[in-house]
């Protein structure tokens, strides 16, 4: 079945006009998440992208100082019970005779030297707790990655979207202009409306496509 | 390989580069350095003697492979054991990493057990 020139047509002005409407769409999108000055400048940095790797950074940064400074004093901590440990140890053994202590003093001592044999034990789950806080901090290498991909994504596909839309946006077949005959200042252009009367109406006709 | 192997740790982002040290000072390697990029990490590995290196694939400037390819090539280097450690999960990226001559590959997330034996099985390996 043959499709005749004017359906076809039609189809395509309709594929131009959903892409034109899609395009507008992401452009807004990105303008409220707060691209639109990158998207004026898309081809630079993307000062955006760099907040949020910066900010996600500075936070893993700063969980993975408190996990230091949490190891440290952990370290100090066993380090103070295996000293005391051996010392009370020595009172216990002298308590064991039934010398110069009470059953409830024997029974404190033996549970002292229990708690602080437990100690290197707790430390070493501590150490994993504080290792398993460590490593969730690689968000910011994973998420950063993702982000970056995403955002320069959007940013081609926006420019991609931008330019098939003005070129495919006139209803009309554009004219063949003859570039020595380039028109220069428009003398009245009120009396026309293929031109633009002075920036507001650029400036109009920008923001109409999504700029 | 010296009693206390020097590591050179590359990747651009600090919080990773800080997250593997840690972990190869927990496994008992404290030796570590750390470069942002390839280009970085060769002038450093020209500079001064490193037993192993760990590297992202993903970097500005120079990528781990570009790395590996260089390290590789130029014989003061090419021995030194290559761990890379990246979110690249492909199956061509892991194949071209073997082909290129790095002798293990941690696909991140990962775990401190898979790095110590990734670490530990190119040790032994390197005698």
């Amino acid at each position: 079945m043959a499709q005749t020139e004017a359906t076809v047509h039609e189809s395509d002005e309709n594929i131009y006009r959903r892409i034109g409407q899609l395009t507008r769409t992401l452009h807004d999108a990105l303008r409220e998440l707060g691209y639109e000055r990158e998207l004026m400048d898309a081809r630079d940095n993307l000062p955006g992208a760099a907040y949020i790797a910066r900010v996600t950074g500075e936070a893993a940064e700063k969980v993975l100082n408190a996990v230091d400074r949490a190891r440290t004093v952990q370290q100090e901590l066993t380090e103070q019970a295996d000293s005391l440990r051996s010392r009370w140890q020595a009172v216990a053994a002298y308590a064991a005779g039934g010398r110069a202590c009470t059953p409830a003093g024997k029974q404190l001592v033996d549970e002292t030297c229990e708690f602080f044999s437990g100690v290197g034990g707790q430390a070493d789950r501590t150490n994993t707790i504080l290792t398993d806080i460590m490593m969730a901090q690689d968000f910011h290498d994973l998420t950063g990655q993702v982000i970056r991909r995403v955002v320069a994504l959007a940013t081609s596909l926006e420019e991609q979207l931008v330019k098939l839309l003005i070129e495919t946006s006139r209803p009309e077949p554009r004219p063949q202009l003859d570039p020595y005959k380039l028109e220069g200042p428009v003398v009245a252009p009120n009396a026309r409306d293929d031109v633009v009367a002075d920036q507001k109406g650029v400036d109009d006709l920008l923001a109409s496509l999504g700029f | 390989m010296t009693a206390e192997p020097r590591f050179l740790i590359v990747d651009d982002f600090s919080t990773m580069r800080r997250i593997v040290r840690n972990l190869l000072k927990e496994i008992g390697f404290g030796n570590a350095e750390e470069a942002e990029d390839g280009v970085v990490a060769l002038s450093m590995l020209k500079a001064g003697k490193f037993d192993f290196i760990v590297s992202d694939i993903n970097m500005p400037n120079m990528n781990g492979f570009e790395l590996l390819k260089i390290v590789r090539s130029d014989d003061a280097l090419k021995l030194i054991p290559f761990l890379m450690v990246t979110a690249e999960a492909k199956k061509e990226d892991i194949v071209q990493a073997a082909q290129c001559g790095a002798n293990g590959y941690i696909v991140k997330p990962f775990t401190k057990a898979t790095l110590e034996e990734k670490v530990q099985k190119i040790m032994t390996k390197q005698g």
